[in-house]
């Protein structure tokens, strides 16, 4: 009786340990961007890295911009790609703005986890990559304020 | 003089029918290509071409927009790290920025050895044309993307999915989140 009782704690205990060691292995990332956190900008297609850098400086993000990668804390990849407005755009539809879509990640260098990923789409763009760059540091500052 | 006026009626009719031409019809031809996917509808091969086997394992199940395939049911286990391998126009962006925008419950990782799945794929963008825009009035793009998730362990294929969107609203961007909410469904949460 008493063999069959230790038998069974130690099989509790292994049981317990598996999970929590399970548990341990895909548990949930800290999404936490600090305030005042050091962030490279890596370059980005069609020069929007310095549009957004612009942007985080206008929408008072609270992130430091560092253009050394090793002393950045977090880094921003993205891509982006603006399209002008065609003459038959123009013509035809009325509209001269340009079509904007941009997406960017920002990731800890450190661990190599994102930590957080936004996309933007802009069927007619009154200030082209200004707006769609705006539109991200907007977003970037939501996301670390609101936490 | 009297034969001018019913050919111009006649030209202007067809312009018009061009003109008109419902995009409902548009939609119905793209619904009846994914019907094609379905289960119960077998496509018949060419008579040319070889007939090609399926793999029994693949599972496929037509979805709004796109197609999905997923292998002996399998699952990913919640904040799994996941790798996404750089695609064609940098869509992979698109793909993260969908994960966190559906709330899938993966890490994504920069670094492929420390990731245990890698989503790789292709993306295409068609840009509106002046025709489009001159009898649809449409100027919306159209997008296609198609990706698959592996186990990089094993090497296993475990996921795949297809998107195909006609005057896509937000271009990458809406492919990217139908991506990311077919991967949720096989996300264990």
């Amino acid at each position: 009786m008493a063999n069959r009782r230790v038998v069974s704690m130690v099989f509790f205990l292994i049981a317990a340990a598996v999970i929590a060691q399970a548990g341990e292995k895909n548990a949930p990332p800290s999404q936490k961007i600090p305030k005042g956190a050091k962030v490279f900008v890596a370059p980005i297609a069609q020069g929007f890295d310095s549009f957004l850098k612009d942007a985080i400086a206008k929408k008072k993000v609270p992130v430091e911009i560092t253009t050394n990668r090793d002393q950045a804390d977090y880094e921003i990849t993205g891509t982006a790609e603006t399209q002008k407005a065609s003459t038959a755009k123009i013509l035809i539809m009325g509209n001269w703005h340009s079509r904007e879509e941009a997406s960017i990640t920002l990731s800890n260098i450190k661990s190599g986890e994102v930590v957080w990923a936004y996309s933007v789409h802009q069927e007619a763009s009154t200030h082209g990559k200004r707006s769609s760059a705006e539109s991200c540091a907007k977003h970037l500052k939501d996301a670390i304020e609101g936490q | 003089m009297q034969n001018v006026a019913p050919k111009s009626l006649f030209l202007a009719a067809l312009i018009l029918s061009v003109a008109t031409y419902p995009q409902s019809a548009r939609s119905q031809e793209t619904n009846s290509a994914q019907d094609q996917s379905k289960p119960g509808s077998e496509t018949k091969p060419a008579s040319n071409e070889p007939a090609k086997e399926v793999p029994p394992d693949l599972k496929q199940a037509s979805s709004d927009e796109g197609k999905l395939a997923t292998v002996n049911n399998a699952k990913i286990p919640s904040y799994s790290k996941v790798y996404v391998a750089p695609m064609i126009g940098g869509f992979e962006n698109y793909i993260i920025a969908g994960l966190r925008n559906k709330k899938v419950p993966l890490t994504v990782v920069m670094d492929r050895s420390k990731a245990e799945y890698e989503i790789s794929g292709v993306s295409e963008s068609e840009k509106a044309g002046w025709a489009k825009m001159l009898f649809i009035g449409v100027q919306n793009s159209n997008e296609e993307a198609s990706i698959k998730i592996a186990h990089l362990k094993t090497g296993a294929v475990i996921f795949g999915y297809s998107v195909h969107k006609t005057n896509s609203m937000r271009g990458r961007q809406s492919a990217g989140e139908a991506c990311a909410k077919h991967i949720k469904q096989i996300v264990i949460e």
